[in-house]
């Protein structure tokens, strides 16, 4: 987790839009509705609230930014110094400082108007005056709109800033430009800075981490520096400066000794002198890049003797006497070649610089006032020495013993065997070999495991030989038995021919009749209904029933007859018994039939069933009509009366009426539990 | 970690999307029809606050049309500059129209003459008095009503005190008080937040003058020596007369213009 995390924080929004973020949430989260018919207390206090909850959203909005922008003097120098770098400090206070005086003034607005607010006499009043502080806070921020878009502004740049830490184990790079500083970055880490040839292709701060001693490091690829002095250097350069100067970490300066980036040695020295006051008590080497183009030893002597001055000066600002300051090759320690081009001695630099910036905290700890304080409780416990030190593993003696005859008459493997035999592919291993059967005969039986579509080994028994013998010993009693039966009955008696036939007939229709069921039962439903006539087999009509009756030896006179009778249609029927009844009345058979009523009307007449009908009827006495026939007229004239009515369907007098479809004392009023008619 | 200029790296790294600039065309292409579009759904208030920002487009994108135009006009040269080149030892001579600033000064004292009583605001809207006081009741029964408070704003004089609460006939609430009011200069066409002396005339009668009561149309006597205003006699002016021309009980503030 890195100390300054500038990513989280929230969005500056311009000052339109914070307007309308403002104004529509007072317009969201306060009541809407006001009523001049309300009490004037309620009125104000609609309004009032209004205001304020105004006031508030302002208030709480400009709080937000104002505590998400750290403040430079707040926070590390490090990041003071970049902020001061990159956004310019006083432009920055300054925006910030607007807007609280803005809050400030909002707020002091706010009590005003409520104040006010308190003395409005109508609804109206309350109203411009609700309108006239939310319009002034308006106009306030709307000056503050150039502020607002240049936190904006400074806060995305700031979300991408790489989180430094700058109290962490960490390697800092600098030098010239395009002398090697990303490439190297690149290569020791997994931050994936741009390289290209040319100059200040870097512009700002990277970082990177890696692991080393299991410790994690963090690597700072800085931007390139020209020497100059320090008012000329501009907002790139002045990032590297601050690096250098505020973060503790092992500094490697890196020399490009091929002068592939256009400055000369001598150049780069000059740099490095010009700067070093930056790398006072921290580690520091000089790394030369490039050796792939130029290695050390072509250089010429003066070069080398630039390089040699500077190696020196960096052991001495660097560490107080851990590197051999006093020694003749003191340098040596602080003087490091590498090529990041073929990855030559880029670790050897990276080990160098970690180790002995490692050394340099520590050390720095150990002057540090505290230590003295943590040494005093720590304790390092060792053995003691009167207990063997080496302890090896206690093994019984016959345990050793008998792994020694184990190893004389060892076992043969199939294993071993393969070896011998010469080698896998070759010898296959004997798998049955050591079966454990009753039989070594059966070792090498076929046996398959499926058969016929069962596994065997569902179906083995183990006590099956028991339950054959048991079957079979059942079997031998049952013949055994038959046997004796039949010796008792003296055998099947014999058939005669007639006999023979007719079973041999019987088993025939037997077979037919299921065949023809079997048929019938396929095509079950589907089958259509065959009219009688297309029956050509004739097993449905009376012949064919005569055949199979007389087939079995039965009469079938009587059942056809019958048959014969039933199937005859009902006008037949009549006609033959009207004609029977016309031809012979005398006929005996139909003696016991009674004597036929007198005919009046035709058969076709149903006056006879009839009742008389109205118009038929005699009038009332007394209902004014002199007889049938003046009945009937005015029977007509009423229906031709009402005829028109009834064609227009109106409702009439003998249309069924509901005085009052929704009676009031029935409907009105609250209702208790009883039931509406009891009211 | 992605940091610093992460994005166009990537971009020169990777290029864009195949088909970034065919959708970025598109999309600019389809901007008028959804501006057009929005303009012609949207209703109510947002549809007037879209209708005023398109409104305040037009006449700007017309402003900058008719800047470019400008340069092609032909104009007339002025009438002060002198027509011919002029040499170097009268170069910083203003050519002062003397006739032309003493018709100016007569003018002027003309109309200060005529306008004497020429105010921005001639006419005001009568304030009836049940407008102007609310009714207090007091005594034990709350039966007394002799009592009235201004429900105006009202100016003060800084050594003003209260009557004892038995003769104070009308109360100037502390609220509605107000010392300071914002006058704009008409030729200047600037407002500045001012002092105020004094009620001058309150034209809904002597009542109120005195009463200090404030409401539009009266004339107040503001502190103007911030201006550095000078006499031609060359003294300063302190105090000049404004007329209020807002309602001050409505908006919370004293607007005023000053009389010149």
């Amino acid at each position: 987790m890195p100390l300054y995390n500038f990513k989280q924080m929230h969005v500056v929004p311009s000052a339109a839009a914070f307007i309308d973020i403002v104004l529509s949430r007072t317009q969201r989260q306060t009541p809407t509705v006001c009523r001049s018919g309300w009490k004037i207390s309620r009125v104000r206090q609609f309004y009032m609230r209004k205001v304020k909850h105004t006031q508030q959203t302002w208030h709480e909005a400009l709080t937000q930014i104002l505590e998400d922008f750290p403040r430079v003097d707040d926070i590390h120098p490090f990041y003071g110094d970049l902020l001061n770098v990159l956004y310019d400090k006083d432009h920055y206070k300054l925006a910030l400082g607007q807007l609280n005086v803005a809050r400030s003034l909002i707020d002091k607005l706010a009590q005003d108007y409520i104040r006010l607010l308190k003395y409005g006499d109508s609804l109206y009043r309350c109203k411009c005056l609700k309108r006239a502080a939310l319009g002034r806070m308006v106009t306030l921020m709307k000056r503050q709109a150039a502020s607002l878009k240049y936190l904006e502004q400074v806060r995305q740049h700031m979300s991408r800033l790489p989180s430094v830490d700058p109290n962490v184990r960490t390697l800092l790079m600098c030098g010239y430009p395009n002398v090697g500083k990303s490439s190297f970055m690149n290569l020791v880490t997994r931050a994936d800075v741009e390289v290209e040839p040319y100059a200040f292709t870097t512009k700002s701060l990277y970082v990177g981490h890696m692991d080393y001693r299991y410790l994690r490091w963090q690597v700072i690829d800085t931007p390139g520096l020209l020497d100059r002095p320090l008012e000329d250097r501009n907002t790139i350069e002045m990032q590297s400066i601050t690096a250098l100067a505020h973060l503790r970490a092992a500094i490697l300066y890196i020399v490009d000794i091929s002068e592939e980036c256009g400055y000369s040695i001598a150049q780069q020295a000059a740099l490095f002198h010009s700067i070093k006051p930056l790398f006072v008590n921290k580690p520091v080497l000089i790394v030369c890049n490039k050796i792939d183009v130029t290695s050390m030893e072509s250089l010429g002597e003066k070069d080398q003797k630039i390089l040699t001055e500077m190696a020196k000066e960096a052991g001495r600002l660097g560490l107080s006497g851990a590197f051999l300051e006093h020694s003749a090759d003191g340098y040596k320690g602080s003087l490091l070649s590498m090529t990041t081009l073929k990855e030559d001695g880029v670790m050897a630099v990276r080990n160098t610089a970690c180790d002995q910036l490692l050394e340099h905290r520590v050390e720095a700890k150990m002057k540090g006032k505290r230590f003295g304080d943590v040494l005093n409780r720590i304790r390092v416990a060792m053995p003691n020495s009167g207990i063997n030190p080496d302890r090896p593993p206690v093994i019984p003696s016959s345990v050793t013993q008998a792994q020694a005859m184990d190893e004389d008459n060892q076992k043969k493997t199939e294993k071993d065997l393969q070896e011998e035999r010469g080698g896998a592919g070759v010898y296959s291993a004997d798998f049955h070999k050591h079966y454990l059967l009753e039989n070594d005969s059966w070792k090498y039986d076929i046996m398959p495991e499926i058969w016929d579509g069962h596994n065997i080994i569902d179906f083995v028994d183990a006590d099956i030989d028991a339950k054959l013998e048991e079957l079979q010993q059942e079997e031998e009693e049952l013949l055994a038995k038959f046997e004796r039966q039949r010796a008792q009955f003296g055998g099947i008696p014999e058939l005669t021919a007639e006999e023979r036939s007719l079973l041999e007939d019987i088993r025939a229709r037997k077979a037919k009749i299921i065949a023809d069921h079997r048929r019938a039962k396929a095509v079950a439903d589907n089958r259509g209904v065959i009219p009688k006539k297309h029956n050509t087999d004739g097993s449905l009509n009376t012949s064919g029933m005569r055949r199979s009756l007389e087939r079995m030896g039965m009469d079938p006179s009587l059942a056809v007859e019958r048959a014969r009778r039933q199937s005859r249609g009902r006008s037949a029927d009549r006609s033959r018994n009207a004609s029977s009844r016309a031809a012979g009345a005398e006929d005996e058979e139909m003696e016991d039939v009674p004597e036929a009523m007198k005919r009046v009307h035709s058969t076709k007449s149903r006056s006879m069933s009839r009742g008389r009908s109205l118009s038929l009827m005699a009038p009332k006495k007394g209902s004014g009509l002199k007889d049938v026939a003046i009945k009937n007229k005015a029977l007509k004239m009423a229906d031709r009366a009402q005829r028109r009515m009834n064609k227009l369907a109106r409702r009439g007098e003998a249309d069924r009426h509901i005085p009052c479809l929704r009676p009031k004392h029935l409907l009105t009023g609250t209702r208790g539990i009883g039931k509406n008619q009891r009211r | 970690m992605p940091q610093n200029e992460h994005i166009e790296l990537h971009q020169k790294r990777y290029g864009y999307r195949l088909d970034h600039h065919e959708r970025k065309r598109k999309k600019e292409a389809r901007a008028a029809k959804e501006r057009s579009r929005k303009a012609r759904r949207l209703i109510g208030l947002p549809g007037k606050l879209y209708a005023q920002k398109l409104h305040k487009e037009k006449i700007l994108m017309k402003k900058t049309i008719a800047m470019h135009e400008e340069k092609d006009k032909k104009r007339r040269l002025d009438d002060g500059q002198p027509q011919n080149a002029v040499p170097a030892y009268l170069l910083e001579r203003d050519q002062a129209d003397r006739a032309k600033v003493l018709s100016n000064t007569i003018k002027q004292k003309r109309k200060e003459k005529a306008g004497k009583w020429e105010v921005p605001l001639p006419k005001v809207r009568p304030i009836s008095e049940q407008e102007m006081f609310s009714v207090i009741h007091t005594g034990k029964r709350r039966k007394k009503q002799w009592k009235r408070m201004i429900t105006k704003v009202t100016f003060v004089g800084p050594s003003f005190t209260r009557k004892p609460p038995k003769y104070e006939r009308f109360i100037q609430p502390t609220g509605l008080r107000m010392k300071k009011a914002h006058v704009t200069h008409p030729e200047l066409q600037a407002t500045f937040c001012l002092d105020i002396i004094g009620i001058k005339k309150n034209p809904n009668g002597p009542m109120y003058t005195s009463l200090g009561v404030v409401t539009k149309g009266t004339i107040i006597e503001v502190n103007v020596s911030e201006l550095g205003l000078v006499t031609p006699g060359g003294k300063v002016v302190w105090g000049k007369y404004a007329q209020v021309t807002n309602n001050p009980e409505n908006d919370g503030c004293i607007n005023a213009v000053l009389l010149v």
